[in-house]
């Protein structure tokens, strides 16, 4: 159990290791030292947090706030943590930790060398502080440290290449950025707070002005192009494939769940109890969550190296997310914040796979793979249980996600219901085919000329070790599957019924009666 | 003034976007600035009246009740426009290693250049490049 000031160190711990390692940076023994102890005590304060929130969800002590400087709530600045930043956060600081002893372990010493251990430690700073900010100024300031930690990975490595995929990367997630600035200003214009609490207050209360809408509607362009949703994922595909895999599945772990996870927080917590907004939000959401899950994989299954597919099925993944934003009953939610803790898990997984079957062959160009089934009978045993949990067979992670995803889009009935329920089964199928192209060209095929005598790669068995580690993770997902599904309803609640995050930043206030989602027991009608 | 504001903003967007479609990195780059600062002139824009509210500074005898402008949307501006200079640096930074790399800053050349690094040195490489290489591997690169 902690108290609610602590919530701050998950800025500050990534915060000053990160600057210390900035000075450090000519000592890359230091570095390494400094970023595990930093990495590691973010995970320890995220599964104390975790638990805290967790355990006193049913009294008051569900959310934790802290105040900046004491100022209170509308005026000053909140921090917060309640049970869906909590989820977060820990499968953040599991990842992050992770992926970190992986990169020391396969980073070459070129890439290291420079500024890796502070961008690094940058990033986990951007993507905590989103999770954990009570206004929406101070989230838009976390998507810029975070994007810009992003950038200085991108271009660490200089081949051509990799220097124009930036630019397509830097110049869209600015232009996004930019657009967040101007929707947090008009917002403000016509709200008088960016205070999320307060903004929850005044949609449960029937205050938001009609003309409010375009801000709101500019709001859900630039969480849609952080999400990766369609038809704003154009910035993805290229880029994240140019990355060394240890970065990549960082970014692919983590970048755009932060969309999802502030999707969630805007169009369900903030302005879900106002009818106009959902009107007006709802639809987009669910037939762009179509569109991402299926055009996603279809662009998975016409590509023909691994770093590729695996990027491209991020964007297929995260549809499945947006469908349970879209659908936004309590158990659609809770699936969704399921589907997305095991999605950083093995999404990352995957990719650090990708690494060591890059090392052994030197491309990842599916063609010229094959025969590591015997080369390395544990890696192919580890990447084959991470691809069956992307697919989502049972019992494995994401088979209870996407289940519970496809019964509540059923339940909504309607066109748009069987039409949703269709196409995530068809992506499923799908998943499942371009995981297998994986798993049949680089490890079952019998391998080409050359490969077969490639040297093992270096320090394989700490790169094992940590995948090992991940998959493990992954499995208690799927077969603890009940376990963090009491979880992710905490979670789902807390959005969805807002009252508790309400009070706990503003002090008591007038609360509205719950929404209508929640009243009709188990959220069975679409309002 | 409203008017002008918005006038003024809708001016910088345009030109920003008509910037940023083009083929040029030097314009893109000067794009993404001028963007930054029509979002903050629009932030000025429209934070004259939050509707119905006083700015939260206190005075002696409570909240001030005057004509005084409200202090957080400058606050928020001058937020934006410290980010904004880090993003200017990056950029800038950017285009000098693109400038020292390729010799232009035409989009059409770095895509050449791209292709001839596929030609050149293959794929491979350019993946090779970011992971550790195997001793045994040094030679066959080199």
């Amino acid at each position: 159990m902690i108290g609610p000031h602590v919530i701050i160190l998950f800025t500050l711990i990534p915060l000053l290791a990160g600057t210390l390692n900035v000075a450090l940076h000519r000592w890359r023994g230091a570095q390494r030292v400094v970023g595990t102890a930093a990495l590691a005590a973010n995970l320890a304060l995220a599964m104390a947090a975790l638990f805290t929130v967790y355990r006193g969800a049913d009294e008051a002590g569900g959310v934790l706030v802290s105040q900046m400087g004491n100022w209170p709530a509308p005026y000053g600045i909140t921090v917060a943590v309640d049970a869906l930043s909590a989820v977060m956060l820990a499968v953040t600081a599991a990842v992050s930790f992770g992926v970190y002893l992986y990169a020391l372990s396969q980073l070459s010493d070129r890439f290291e060398g420079g500024y890796f251990h502070a961008t690094y430690l940058f990033l986990v700073l951007g993507v905590n502080w989103a999770f954990v900010t009570g206004d929406l100024f101070n989230l838009f300031v976390a998507f810029e440290i975070m994007l810009m930690s992003s950038y200085v990975l991108m271009s660490a490595g200089t081949t051509a290449l990799q220097m124009r995929q930036t630019y397509k990367y830097v110049l869209l997630n600015l232009f996004s950025s930019m657009l967040l600035v101007t929707a947090c200003g008009l917002l403000y214009g016509h709200l008088g707070t960016l205070n999320m609490a307060e903004i929850t207050h005044l949609s449960m209360s029937g205050q938001i002005p009609a003309r409010a809408l375009p801000a709101i509607a500019l709001l859900l362009i630039v969480f849609g192009s952080k999400t990766a949703a369609f038809p704003l994922w154009y910035w993805l595909p290229d880029t994240y494939p140019t990355m060394p895999p240890a970065i990549g599945g960082l970014f692919a772990g983590l970048l755009t769940k932060v969309g999802v996870y502030t999707m969630m927080r805007t169009f369900i917590m903030m302005f879900g109890a106002d009818a106009a907004v959902r009107e007006l939000v709802q639809p987009i959401i669910l037939v762009s969550a179509g569109g991402t899950m299926f055009l996603g994989v279809l662009g998975a299954v016409s590509s023909h190296n691994v770093r590729r597919i695996l990027a491209i099925h991020v964007i297929s993944q995260v549809g499945y997310m947006v469908l349970g934003v879209g659908l936004a009953t309590e158990l659609a939610l809770a699936a969704t914040v399921l589907y997305m803790v095991q999605h950083m898990i093995v999404k990352s997984t995957l990719f650090l796979c990708c690494g060591l079957i890059e090392r052994y062959a030197g491309t990842d160009e599916l063609e010229r793979l094959g025969g590591l089934l015997k080369r390395d009978a544990w890696l192919a045993a580890l990447f084959f249980i991470a691809a069956l949990s992307l697919a989502g067979l049972p019992p494995l992670s994401g088979f209870f996600g996407k289940l519970l995803l496809l019964v509540e889009s059923l339940r909504m009935r309607g066109v748009i219901g069987y039409t949703l329920a269709t196409l995530a089964v068809v992506t499923s199928l799908l998943t499942l085919l371009s995981m297998l192209k994986i798993w049949s060209f680089a490890f079952w095929s019998p391998a080409p000329a050359g490969v077969e005598r490639s040297p093992r790669p270096l320090r394989r068995g700490v790169g094992l070790i940590v995948i090992g580690a991940m998959v493990l993770l992954a499995l208690s997902v799927g077969l603890g599957a009940d376990y963090y599904m009491k979880v992710a309803r905490v979670a789902a609640r807390g959005v969805l019924d807002p009252r508790s995050y309400v009070s706990a930043v503003l002090g008591p206030v007038v609360t509205a009666p719950a929404p209508e989602a929640l009243a009709d027991a188990g959220g069975e009608a679409q309002p | 003034m409203s008017l002008l504001l918005a006038i003024t903003v809708g001016v910088a967007f345009a030109i920003s976007m008509y910037l940023l479609t083009g083929r040029e990195l030097k314009g893109i780059a000067m794009g993404v600035f001028l963007l930054g600062h029509g979002a903050n002139l629009a932030i000025i824009a429209v934070s004259r009246s939050p509707v119905g509210r006083t700015p939260p500074i206190l005075g002696p005898h409570g909240l001030i009740r005057g004509t005084e402008a409200d202090p957080l949307p400058q606050a928020l501006i001058l937020t934006a426009i410290v980010i904004g200079f880090a993003v200017q640096a990056f950029l800038l930074s950017l285009l000098v290693l693109t400038w020292r790399r390729t010799r232009s800053l035409q989009i059409d050349t770095l895509r050449d250049a791209v292709q001839d690094e596929y030609d050149q040195t293959s794929h491979e490489r350019s993946l090779v490049e970011c992971t550790p290489i195997h001793p045994d591997q040094r030679e066959d690169l080199a």
